[in-house]
């Protein structure tokens, strides 16, 4: 296992009524693409909130680096919360350097983040006169600054024009590339299926579910199977521990798992029953669908 | 040093400070230039009244002019402008969430309102350094040589401006923090400082006794009373001024104390709440 990057314990935050974040955990490892899925108002910024000493946790703890919280860890770090944050009368270039002279950088890599985002051009125009495509640029381009050890983006593609969108997209990929650690939240899960390695789920300040992201997708959660005898097949299934749902459509049954069984070791056991299948298949769901059924279940 | 860095690097290409900054020298100017004929149209009616007449005031010789100046630019209707300046800087820290940045990016928040006193303190110096200088040319100017020699005796008058200043400039960044939206502030502050805080006096005035203990202690006027009067000696007799030859202690620690409050809440506060 590589080292642990962030890792939060039982961190929760609550505004008035309402639990923004429910005693959530989570590590983050060097090297992983971490996608923060949820819907609008599950917790996510506000976790991302808390980890940046922007927010103030009421329990919990956290560490970067295996290490106390500070501003120079901080420093390590390179984030983009919410909307960009700059001066709106500074050039570009020169909030950047602001940027820097906090972190204690040279200004040495300025150019380079300016012309990775492709904003070189308009280094030296106010902050103001720029696009909104424009300014979620300079904010990742600020994020990028002096290579930092974890990237944070949190909605990097909120509200950006389906060009801006690829933009910034493909300015993540490449960035995960060169193997940054990254944490990205998101709302839209094709983002996290397209970028991240790892997720996880968020719903009202609970983790429904975290892992790696190309797991969830592999990984298949029916059997689709029919018999000449589709009663007696669905009689013998209910007697078999794995499978938690039944259903019947079109003379298929679907079998939904408790826990995963291999097809064989189905087939074996619905022999010994005096079944005999005509028709067996593994169903994967999708990360859409386990997005929408966790969220089901959690009652939203 | 490295954080007022980068405070003035906020600073140095943002017109509307300069333009502010300008019209407050401007204004200041103005007030000066004014003072003389003002001052002197007063006496002049007053002298309709009198048997003997009052000679022409003189404000711009030395020892008095350190007081004079210090008197004329702490009038609250001037003070208010570099006021302005500081909530201007600190509530655009709010508005355009570059505080978060600054946090995110590895600031402290004690750093970053250290960057703000740091801000007040460099401000007020700047403008006493100004005055200082305004007073020298002009003095220098007006007085003749016997009065040149008395020339640093009314000085502790520059000091107590400084003080005045960083105080006044304390408060706009107590209520900068409180408030965080630029133009709300500035109406709030603008608001207490010219009409709620006289109007308290209004009320507190007319049935005790005890008014004159109560309004200098109001945080506005204990900052405005540290130069109490101006050094026109005409105008003295007639209007039973007392004779303030310097700054008293006393009268720095009010405003003094006041800000150490609104500062000490600033930090707890700031570094409790969320951003």
């Amino acid at each position: 296992m590589s080292e642990t990057v962030l890792s939060i314990h039982q961190l929760s935050k609550r505004y008035g009524r309402i639990q923004a974040v429910n005693q959530l955990s989570l590590e983050v490892r060097r090297g992983q693409v971490f996608g923060i899925l949820g819907p609008n108002g599950s917790g996510k910024t506000t976790t991302l909130g808390m980890v940046l000493d922007l927010v103030r946790s009421d329990s919990g703890t956290y560490t970067w680096f295996n290490e106390k919280p500070s501003k120079e860890c901080r420093k390590r770090i390179g984030a983009v919360i919410e909307t960009p944050n700059f001066f709106p009368y500074l050039s570009a270039a020169k909030n950047l350097e602001i940027v820097a002279q906090v972190k204690g950088f040279t200004y040495s890599d300025i150019d380079r983040v300016l012309t990775l985002t492709g904003l070189f051009e308009r280094r030296l125009d106010r902050f103001r006169t720029f696009s909104f495509g424009m300014k979620q640029r300079l904010a990742v381009a600020s994020a990028l600054l002096n290579q930092p050890e974890v990237l944070i983006l949190d909605e990097p593609t909120n509200g950006l024009d389906p060009q801006g969108i690829a933009q910034i997209r493909n300015l993540v990929q490449q960035v995960a590339l060169e193997g940054f650690t990254i944490i990205l939240a998101s709302h839209l899960l094709d983002e996290v299926q397209k970028i991240c390695s790892h997720v996880a789920v968020l719903n009202k300040g609970n983790i429904l579910f975290s892992g790696e992201v190309s797991k969830v997708l592999a990984v298949a959660d029916s059997l689709e199977i029919s018999s000449n005898d589709n009663e007696a097949l669905k009689s013998a299934l209910a007697k078999h521990p794995h499978f938690s749902a039944l259903s019947e459509t079109n003379g298929m049954v679907s079998a939904v798992f408790k826990t995963y069984t291999p097809p064989e070791a189905l087939n074996q056991f619905l022999v010994q029953h005096g079944i005999f299948l005509t028709h067996l298949c593994e169903r994967h769901r999708t990360l859409e669908q386990h997005f929408l059924e966790l969220l089901n279940d959690s009652g939203s | 040093m490295k954080l007022l860095k980068i405070e003035l690097k906020k600073i140095v290409t943002y017109r509307t400070f300069w333009i502010i900054f300008g019209l407050y020298f401007a204004f200041l100017a103005l007030g000066i230039i004014l003072a003389e004929f003002i001052v002197n149209a007063m006496v002049d009616d007053i002298n309709k009244r009198l048997p003997i007449p009052l000679p022409h005031a003189v404000l711009f010789n030395f020892p008095d002019i350190w007081q004079n100046l210090t008197f004329f630019a702490s009038i609250r209707y001037v003070l208010i402008f570099p006021a302005i300046l500081i909530i201007i800087l600190i509530t655009n820290e709010f508005t355009n969430k570059t505080v978060r940045q600054n946090i995110i990016n590895g600031m402290s928040r004690s750093e970053f309102l250290i960057s703000k006193l740091q801000l007040v303190l460099l401000l007020a110096l700047v403008i006493t350094v100004v005055l200082t200088i305004v007073i020298f040319i002009l003095g220098i100017a007006h007085s003749d040589i016997q009065n040149i020699s008395q020339l640093f005796v009314r000085f502790s008058f520059v000091p107590g401006f400084f003080v005045q200043m960083v105080s006044f400039l304390c408060y706009a960044l107590f209520f900068g923090f409180l408030f965080r939206n630029t133009g709300l502030t500035i109406a709030l502050f603008t608001l207490y400082c010219l009409i709620i805080e006289p109007v308290i006096y209004f009320f507190l005035r007319a049935p005790f006794i005890w008014e004159n203990k109560i309004y200098p202690y109001l945080p506005v006027n204990a900052v405005i009373r540290v130069v109490e009067y101006p050094a026109i000696p005409a105008l003295k007799k007639l209007m039973n001024f007392q004779l303030q030859e310097g700054i008293s202690l006393i009268a720095c620690g009010t405003p003094i104390l006041y800000s150490a409050l609104m500062i000490g809440i600033i930090f707890w506060s700031f570094n409790k709440r969320d951003l």
